[in-house]
This record gives structure tokens, C-alpha cells and sequence, in this order.
């Protein structure tokens, strides 16, 4: 088991590494430049004092160097946008990100899998066409799109919901307003993972059900329930992990829009902030954290697969 | 001292509504009762309140060293300037009660607003005066004020509340610019290291010694201002101003909607969505912008000052304006925009839309329409340019389109490319490498466009070059004297409609989607109508 850690560690180093590097040469390789510079009324030698203070002056194998050595030092620089340290302008917003990227997974999760599981046994019934065309829109819709239109008609005809933010400013902080300000972006956010889960976790399941060992188990006399879920649904999850291992990243990445629509104070929205402001140090703190959150994801996915499945072993 | 009026430009509302609006305007009353106004000593006649506006990113809040329009908003209610200005946009008395400018216009002297404290109570005096323009004009700062100010040559404290500013040459625009942007800063709190360093200071804990205070800020999401009750002008009525991080517009548009933003700016194409809203009122501000195509004079097919002329008789500007600013805007004659009453030369006629004599000029000038309808000139090239333009914004794509059209007419062929803004300023303009650009200034509410026009001039990015303009944006800024200072622009404006520098396409007016609750709000641009918040009020739901 250290081995395997150790091993994956390794492989890890490696891959942040080339991460990095590609990051910062296609970052650097993008037309325009910092934000900061782009004000066409700065006089010359105002864009050259800015210039100078960012560093960007310099030749880029010079700052490439530089960034590196100060990585390594574990320090990541500062925002050219906010000012402040990268590391901490990351975390601030790493906390909202978690919270709406959890609360989405959670919510495809605990309607997608058992849904899944209804529509496998009963395929062609009503829920299962039903889940699949509400499925196929949900995946073919935009986010911004699905955004505007829950806050329209949750928030501004129905008023049922806030339109956006973490909570109500000014007010009491309770967990019923922040739960209030969490509902239409998480359901917005999970919208469309949760279609991708259910259309893989119902085919997968589709094909166990269909398998001699449930006939057997069924034969044995083994209850529906348990046939169901001890037999064909936890034999059909194992390649469902690997698609919930792949969304994570991919909401805590791509939540971006979901965060925009619902100004969102969260990373995603940062990452796009940065991008397009070209603010160097946070684009690439933010993709070396996002890459190490994808890492992570695929080595907790392979130790997911030694609990569902018995014959995967770590020395195979 | 001023009028503060509104709603003189409020649109007509469509009579007929649905029952559900008038469903949801009582669940507005209903819901908006989490932000009631809290009685305070002495202001109990006072509707209080919370406004709340919206940002689309986090501010900077430093006057001196801030980039974006975001922070200009919130700079302006945290930090006054020496004089402000008023409903005309004409520099009134601010934090300097009087002013007195010696003969040879170098020396202006300010006497200062005694007993003004800054937001944690210390003393403001002329040495807070003297430290902020030291650090405008130190590149190492961070300040992004230098060209503003770069006449000054320094200021001397006088006693603790004068203080002299000596100019290097007399500045017209000197006063007007010092209530423009630049916001005093306290010395004791920044002396010692460069603005832009002082991060707790310009995210987290500004000071400055306007009427409302920063209570918190939460970064990404918003910040929250309450009123100062040291302010030493007209007591604040407000209880609060919130500034929420809300950066896609149409959800501004829907917040607004709901009831969670009260004053938000809009583009014509989301004017739909807010006309006819129970609740919200439609308000419409000229600003002092104005939005041209630039022609790269560097570039032999518009050296020719009468080229450039039949080009823009050639583009129906009265047609933009109808058509893609649904009337949100004014035509233009010269560079100088209809904000600005005291010098717009309004007796003079814009350049005509006469595609006809624009043929006939293009014409004289070797550019021949052949069987084909292409313009083509002697050597038989085709005239044939491109037009670049930045990305995203529906007003300034659809009017691109409409020029395009209107320029196919004539056989010329404007090819377009939209880049992201930052790009194309980078890219493109700032190195000169286009043909023609479709931008806009912003400029400070003053006709002095000497940094955008005269020759050589690091804001000149279309190259033009004429003397005559030069010696007259040279006289305008150094003269002092109004009707002889609207005489030399006048003459300037004039001189624009035969040598056009730019093809102006019109000078924009600012929307305004606004509660019905709101009031005291000015008719004037939201950054500057933000330095009269002490006025402002919400009305109790």
C-alpha cells in the first residue's frame, strides 16, 4: 500500500510539473495581456512602471525561472488582479466552491442512482421515459441559459428563492438563508452530471440485471431489495466510480458559470476572472490546484474500486 | 447649492399588466421588509435604508492606484476629492471650502474644510493633501493619475489647512480633474510604502473621509458601507450602501427584478426586460464618452482628411442611434460630447449622411466605383479595409454591422474582427497595427482632448496629425477664461468637421434601471452621481 501511495505520489510530481509548464506557456502564448496594462489611456511610462512592478518586463524563460524557484519555496506570488497573495485569494473562495460543487455531487448522487436503479428493472416503463428526456435535456441545455430561467422564475416571479449570492447581506447569517441561497445553484449545477449519471448508471445497471448471477440469486430465493442492490447495483457502480471521480474536477473547475449567473463567490468564477484579466499567478495557481484535484480524484477512484470490487487488487 | 432632480427622463410604462405582476409586486412588499431602515438619533424624519448597487468584480479602494470603473464607484462615496462636481458637471467646494488662482495661473491656492476627520477619527489636513498628489505623481506607486496631473509640479503646505499647487504651466482643466478622480488619501495610514502594496488598506479596510464608512467587506461577494456620522457635509440619509459582486449582467437585471439590487446601468438591448417592471424606473443620463471609429491615419487609405470625411457621410449615424441605441444617444459634431453644455458647439451641423456626396469626394480623391460596385483606385486595388472591434458587447457588435452595411453601399469593404478587449488594446491599438477600430473615451468631464488629439500624443492612437488643432488643444488647455476658452473649442469643432480626427458615431447616454424607492439620486453619470450619496434615500416598501 505505501508503495502504491508513494508511486502515485511520484507520478503525481511529474504530471504537475508538465501541468505547469503547458499552463504557463499557453497562459503567456494568449493574445493580450494583464488586465492592468490594457487601460488605453495609461501613458507610456505608466504601462512601463506597471510593467515593471508585475514583472512581466522581464524575458519569459526569466519569469518562467523565477515562478518556479518561488514554487518551490511554495510560494505562488501574487494576484496582478487582487493584489494579494495568490494562496490566500485562492482560499477564500476555495470554501464556496467545495460547498456548491458537494452539494451538487450529493444531489446527483441521491437522485440519480436510485432512479437508475428503478429504470434498469422497468426499461420502456413511464419513469424510465420520463428520467430520459428530462435527462436529455438537462444535458443538452446551457448552464447560463438554465441559470437565468431558475432565477426567473424562482426568484423574480415566484420569489420563492434569492437570485444570487451566498446569503442574505446584511442580515442574519442563518443556516435556513444560506441553505435558501444554496438550492437553485446547486440544482442548476447538478443538472447536467446528474443526467450523465443516470444514462450511464442505468445502462450499466441495465447490463447486471441481464446477468446469469442475479438470475441465480433470484432463484436462491435472495429478496428483490437485496438482489437489487447487494448484487446488481454494487457490481454495476464500479464503472460508475470512475464517472463520479471524473465530475469531480469538473465541478469544482467548470462550476464557473453556475457561479457567474448566481454571483457565486467561489474559485470557478475566479479561474475565469484570471483568465480573461490574463492575471498570470492566479491562472496558474488555480490550474495547479484543479490539476491536484483531479489527481486526487482519479487515486481515491482506484481506492473506491478495492472496496466494490474484490477481485481488483492493489499488487495486479 | 445644487437641484438635485429626477425622473425628468422617466419612460412612459405600458398600461396593461398581468395579474401575476401585480402578484409578485405584493410579495415585493412583502419580502422587502429584511433590510428595514433603523432609526438613528437625529436623522428620524429620514427614510434610511439600504441601497444596494451592483459590481462586477471585487474594487480597489484607493483612489490613486484603482483600474476599473467598479472602483471608481465605490472610491467616490469613501473618498472625496478637494471639489466635486455638480448637476452641469462644473467643480464645486469639497473637501476645499475656496480656492484662489494667481494671475499667471501657476499657483492655486485651497483653503481646507476645517474639523473634517477621517473615517477612524484623525485630523484631515493639507498634509494628507500634499501626501496624495506626492504619490499621484510617483510612477513607483502605482498611480494610475500621473497624466491627469502631469502639469503639477508640486504642493506646499502652507498651514495645516492651505496648501498651494504649483503647475509648471497654466492647466484649464486643473480643477475640474481634481474632482474627477482623485480622491484625498489619509497620510498616517499609507506614508512608507507604495500604494499598491497597502493591501489590507485598498481590499480590507480603506479610510477616507467620506459619508459613508466600509463595515465589511466579503471578498467575492460584496461590501458593505455604512453611514459615517462624521461626515461634514449634508448628514448621509442612508443607513447603508451595499455593493454586491454581480458580474453577469443579466442577472443584475434580475436581481433588480426580484428586489435585491435598486440602481443598476444597462445596454440598450437589455432595456426589454426592465421597461414596464412595477418597481423599476427607467432613467437616461448623457456621460462623457464618445464612441467613434478610428481610422488609422498612419495608413495611406485615410491620410486624406476628405477620405475620412466621406466615410463618415457615408454611415447613417442618426440610423445607429435609432436603431441599436433605441434613441439612448446624441449625434455628434465634433470629439466634444453634448455633456459637456458649456462647449459642445451645438449652433454647428454634424457631417450629414449623404452617401451620394460621399461617392462623389471618394471620387475626387482616386477612389473610382467600377461595373462591379467596388471602389477601387487608380493602380485598381480595392478599397478594402478592416474594422476591429472588442468582444461580447451586443451595442457595439450591431452598430460594427450597421457601418459594414452602410460602407458595402458604397463599394467599400469593411471586413470585421472582434478580439477580446484586452487583446485588442494590447495588440493592436496600443502598437498601431490596425486599419480602423470602432472604440470609445471615456474622458474627464473637461473638452481638454489634447491627450487624445494633438500630434504625437501617447493617447493618440489614430496618428492624427494637424497643426491647427494643435495650437488650438494647446490654447484650450491654458486658457482659463470661459468665453474665450468655448470660442477656441468651438473653433477645434469646427476644424474636426472638415479634418475629421475620428469618425464620431454618437455620444452614448447612460441607463439607468433604478427602484422606484430610490430617490436624490442626480442626473448624472453613476460615478459621479455616487458623490452625492449623502442625498440618496430609500423609501420604506
Amino acid at each position: 500500500m505505501a508503495a502504491f501511495v508513494l508511486r502515485r505520489l511520484g507520478h503525481a510530481f511529474l504530471v504537475l510539473l508538465l501541468v505547469a509548464t503547458v499552463t504557463f506557456t499557453i497562459v503567456h502564448a494568449a493574445p493580450g495581456g494583464p488586465a492592468l496594462l490594457a487601460d488605453p489611456k495609461l501613458s507610456i511610462a505608466e504601462r512601463d512602471a506597471i510593467a515593471q512592478r508585475l514583472g512581466v518586463d522581464r524575458p519569459l524563460p526569466v519569469q518562467y525561472v523565477r515562478w518556479l524557484g518561488a514554487l518551490a519555496r511554495g510560494d505562488l506570488g501574487n494576484s496582478f488582479l487582487y493584489e494579494t497573495s495568490t494562496v490566500s485569494t485562492i482560499a477564500q473562495r476555495l470554501p464556496n466552491t467545495l460547498l456548491l460543487a458537494g452539494a451538487a455531487l450529493l444531489v446527483s448522487l441521491l437522485v440519480a442512482i436510485p432512479v437508475a436503479a428503478w429504470c434498469a428493472e422497468r426499461p420502456g416503463g413511464w419513469l424510465d421515459r420520463l428520467a430520459g428526456a428530462v435527462a436529455l435535456g438537462a444535458i443538452s441545455i446551457p448552464v447560463f441559459w438554465l441559470g437565468i430561467v431558475a432565477i426567473l422564475v424562482f426568484a423574480v416571479y415566484l420569489r420563492l428563492l434569492p437570485a444570487g449570492g451566498v446569503e442574505t447581506i446584511g442580515g442574519d447569517g442563518s443556516l435556513r438563508d444560506r441553505l435558501a441561497h444554496l438550492i437553485l445553484p446547486t440544482l442548476v449545477l447538478a443538472a447536467a452530471g446528474t443526467a450523465e449519471l443516470l444514462r450511464y448508471t442505468r445502462s450499466s445497471a441495465r447490463r447486471q440485471f441481464a446477468r446469469p448471477f442475479v438470475r441465480t440469486a433470484r432463484a436462491k430465493g435472495v429478496g428483490e431489495r437485496a438482489v437489487r442492490w447487494r448484487h446488481a447495483m454494487r457490481n454495476a457502480l464500479v464503472p460508475v466510480v470512475t464517472v463520479i471521480g471524473l465530475q469531480l474536477p469538473r465541478l469544482v473547475g467548470g462550476a464557473a458559470i453556475t457561479e457567474t449567473v448566481f454571483a457565486w463567490p467561489g474559485m470557478g468564477r475566479l479561474g475565469i476572472e484570471a483568465a480573461l484579466a490574463r492575471d498570470y499567478p492566479l491562472v496558474m495557481g488555480i490550474t495547479l490546484l484543479v490539476s491536484g484535484g483531479v489527481l486526487l480524484a482519479s487515486f481515491l477512484v482506484d481506492l473506491a474500486y478495492l472496496v466494490l470490487d474484490p477481485r481488483i487488487r492493489l499488487d495486479a | 447649492m445644487i437641484a438635485l432632480r429626477r425622473r425628468s427622463f422617466v419612460l412612459p410604462r405600458p398600461g396593461a399588466r398581468a395579474l401575476w405582476i401585480v402578484g409578485a409586486l405584493l410579495v415585493v412588499a412583502a419580502c422587502g421588509g429584511d433590510q428595514r431602515p433603523q432609526p438613528q438619533a437625529g436623522n428620524s424624519t429620514d427614510a434610511g435604508g439600504t441601497l444596494r448597487i451592483p459590481l462586477i468584480n471585487d474594487p480597489i479602494l484607493d483612489p490613486v492606484v484603482a483600474p476599473d470603473i467598479g472602483s471608481v464607484m465605490v472610491n467616490k462615496v469613501l473618498f472625496p476629492g478637494l471639489v466635486r462636481p455638480d448637476e452641469a458637471l462644473r467643480p464645486i467646494p469639497d473637501l476645499a471650502l475656496s480656492w484662489t488662482t494667481s494671475d499667471d495661473g501657476l499657483r492655486t491656492t485651497f483653503k481646507l474644510r476645517p474639523g473634517v476627520t477621517w473615517h477612524d477619527g484623525t485630523p484631515f489636513t493639507a498634509a494628507d493633501v500634499k501626501f496624495t498628489f506626492d504619490q499621484i505623481l510617483d510612477l513607483k506607486s502605482g498611480s494610475r493619475l500621473r497624466s491627469d496631473f502631469a502639469a503639477v509640479d508640486g504642493v506646499d503646505v502652507d498651514d495645516s489647512l492651505t496648501v498651494t499647487f504649483r503647475l509648471k504651466a497654466p492647466f484649464a482643466p486643473f480643477l475640474t480633474l481634481l474632482g474627477y478622480n482623485a480622491g484625498i488619501l489619509p497620510k498616517h495610514l499609507l506614508q512608507g510604502a507604495p500604494l499598491a502594496d497597502a493591501t489590507d488598506f485598498n481590499r480590507k479596510h480603506p479610510v477616507g473621509t467620506g459619508p459613508f464608512m466600509v463595515q465589511d467587506v466579503s471578498p467575492g461577494a460584496s461590501i458593505t458601507l455604512v453611514r459615517n456620522p462624521r461626515y461634514y457635509g449634508t448628514p448621509p440619509r442612508l443607513d447603508r450602501i451595499v455593493f454586491k459582486v454581480v458580474p453577469d449582467v443579466n442577472a443584475q437585471v434580475a436581481q433588480l427584478r426580484a428586489g435585491e439590487l435598486d440602481l443598476i446601468t444597462i445596454e440598450p438591448a437589455n432595456l426589454a426586460s426592465v421597461q414596464g417592471v412595477p418597481g423599476v424606473e427607467v432613467q437616461q443620463v448623457p456621460v462623457v464618452q464618445h464612441y467613434y471609429v478610428g481610422l488609422n491615419v498612419a495608413r495611406a487609405h485615410f491620410r486624406s482628411p476628405a477620405v475620412r470625411r466621406a466615410l463618415a457621410m457615408a454611415i447613417n449615424r442618426e440610423a445607429i442611434i435609432k436603431g441599436v441605441l433605441r434613441g439612448y444617444g446624441d449625434p455628434a459634431v465634433g470629439t466634444i460630447p453634448v455633456a459637456l453644455r458649456d462647449f459642445v458647439a451645438d449652433s454647428l451641423l454634424p457631417i450629414p449622411y449623404n452617401p451620394d456626396s460621399a461617392l462623389a469626394m471618394l471620387a475626387a480623391a482616386g477612389w473610382r466605383r467600377g461595373a462591379d460596385g467596388v471602389l477601387r483606385n487608380a493602380a485598381g486595388a480595392p478599397f478594402r479595409f478592416e474594422l476591429l472591434l472588442d468582444k461580447g458587447n451586443p451595442t457595439r457588435e450591431q452598430t460594427a454591422l450597421a457601418i459594414q452595411q452602410d460602407l458595402r453601399k458604397l463599394g467599400v469593404d469593411a471586413s470585421l474582427r472582434t478580439m477580446e478587449f484586452a487583446a485588442l488594446v494590447r495588440d493592436r491599438i496600443l502598437p498601431g497595427n490596425f486599419d480602423a477600430v470602432l472604440t470609445w473615451w471615456t474622458t474627464p468631464p473637461d473638452p481638454d482632448q489634447y491627450a487624445f488629439y494633438h500630434t504625437g500624443q501617447d493617447n493618440n492612437n489614430v496618428h492624427w496629425s494637424n497643426p491647427v488643432a494643435d495650437s488650438l488643444l494647446a490654447l484650450g488647455r491654458a486658457t482659463r477664461d470661459l468665453p474665450r476658452r468655448q470660442a477656441t473649442y468651438r473653433a477645434f469643432q469646427a476644424l474636426e468637421l472638415e479634418d475629421p480626427p475620428v469618425i464620431v458615431l454618437f455620444f452614448p447616454r447612460e441607463i439607468q434601471a433604478v427602484s422606484s424607492r430610490l430617490q436624490g439620486l442626480p442626473l448624472l453619470g453613476i460615478r459621479d452621481a455616487l458623490r452625492h450619496s449623502e442625498r440618496f434615500a430609500m423609501r420604506a416598501p
